[in-house]
């Protein structure tokens, strides 16, 4: 059955997906956020030893499956193709401040869709900046921004970044190495064989519908095209029904316990920024993995640039912190993106704006 | 829903090709309209070039005179 011919099936996609993010959120993965690229490769780089924030510290089997499920998927149906080439450390940089942007704001383009499914109005503020970000993408693609092509190359280099996330839950299951967080959003998870099927599905049907959060955008606004989209909605409908039947939709801002922030202009340019380097670097970062896992290096290297902005944001205090209960007054003490984010964030911004109108399609001579 | 028809489709190394190619189209008025890569054709999510496959040749003779190269022409159902 071909799952991919259609926008029914497309949503069918995005409901698999979403039902995958409900069964993790449901047995134990943190409140509202479920299945969030940015944060499980940050806890994941924790768990590396790469930064030392000990509340978020997991080697999350969700990210290890996604790829994982996205390679298997894609030799199985004979599109796995090595590639690589294509302006690799200018990916690394764009890798890098996705994760920057999405750690001002507290969440990738799927957790905010998460977040927007439980009620959290923070979400749909920064979802604006989402699609503002991803409208100068558009204009620099209208521009000719291109990172250069990308070539063939051995097949067993497409394999690497598949093989090192193989290594890492060979760590997890076989050694006390990884570091784990006994406290804090780190320490709450689905077990790990849940969370790795459920990547491995995720990732699955990820790698066949194409799923994109930026490209989503991209195409609406370049094309008028909503393939992709329909397959965020289904998503969204699901997290939407899941949130409203376990009790867990709370519509407003300041809401305590769930990771997030009211500071809407940094969550607005945080999105931005997300959402502008995500169409520099071809994928929202859940298209990076799937990307990475069917061979292509090139994402590779930007998820590596992920993991590499994660640890700053850790090790250079740019993280945003959440709005949480304090537990002996029992106030709201609100979350806030902090000096160093704030300026790391409009860095970001203007480094995408270098490359964006520096790497120009090479025209006929 | 609209009827799918057997198509001429061009994919092309980057999506800067393919907006190249769009500008090229409409500046020559060469006929087509850009879409994302059927994915019968590409586990890739870049842009590709629909038209009707009796525009094949001018299509071929506008992207040789604008200097566009294409990754490969398609016929698939769009």
């Amino acid at each position: 059955m071909n799952l991919s011919d259609s926008k029914k099936k497309l949503a069918l996609a995005g409901v698999v997906c979403g039902l995958v993010a409900a069964c993790l959120a449901f047995m134990g993965n943190p409140a509202n956020m479920a299945f969030c690229i940015a944060c499980f490769i940050r806890d994941t780089a924790g768990a590396l030893g790469m930064h030392q924030a000990e509340v978020v510290q997991y080697a999350r089997p969700e990210v290890i499956g996604l790829v994982l499920g996205a390679f298997i998927i894609s030799v199985a149906t004979k599109e796995y193709r090595s590639t690589a080439g294509s302006s690799t450390m200018t990916r690394f940089v764009l890798g890098m401040i996705i994760m920057i942007g999405s750690l001002v704001f507290l969440g990738c383009p799927l957790r905010m869709i998460i977040r927007m499914s439980a009620g959290d109005l923070n979400a749909w503020v920064a979802l604006a900046g989402f699609i503002f970000g991803v409208a100068t993408g558009v204009f620099a693609l209208r521009r000719g921004f291109s990172l250069g092509r990308a070539h063939v190359t051995n097949k067993a280099s497409g394999a690497v970044l598949p093989v090192l996330m193989a290594g890492i839950l060979v760590l997890a299951l076989c050694s006390s190495l990884l570091k784990a967080s006994e406290a804090g959003p780190g320490s709450l998870h689905a077990p790990l064989i849940a969370s790795l099927i459920g990547g491995l599905v995720f990732g699955a049907f990820a790698q066949k519908s194409r799923m994109c959060f930026a490209g989503s955008m991209r195409d609406i606004i370049l094309m008028k095209n909503f393939d992709l989209f329909s397959v965020i909605v289904g998503l969204f409908v699901v997290m939407l029904a899941f949130n409203v039947a376990t009790g867990r939709f709370v519509l407003g801002f300041n809401t305590p316990g769930i990771i997030a922030h009211s500071d809407h202009l940094w969550n607005v340019l945080g999105m931005y920024a997300v959402g502008f380097a995500a169409v520099l670097a071809g994928g929202c970062p859940l298209r990076q993995l799937i990307l990475a896992g069917q061979g292509s290096s090139d994402s590779a290297v930007t998820v590596l640039g992920m993991f590499f902005g994660a640890a700053l944001c850790h090790n250079f205090g740019l993280a945003a912190s959440g709005t949480a209960l304090n537990a002996e007054t029992k106030e709201v003490v609100a979350g806030a993106v902090p000096l160093n984010g704030k300026v790391a964030c409009i860095i970001c911004i203007l480094v995408c704006f270098a490359i964006a109108f520096t790497h120009k399609r090479e025209e006929k001579k | 829903m609209r009827k799918k028809e057997l198509k001429l489709v061009v994919t092309f190394h980057t999506t800067a090709d393919a907006m190249a190619m769009e500008k090229a189209c409409k500046e020559n008025h060469v006929p087509g309209r850009i879409i994302p890569v059927p994915r019968s054709i590409s586990a890739g999510c870049g842009l590709s070039w629909c038209a009707d496959l009796s525009d094949r040749e001018e299509i071929a003779a506008m992207m040789e005179k604008a200097g566009i190269k294409e990754e490969e022409m398609h016929e698939c159902m769009v």
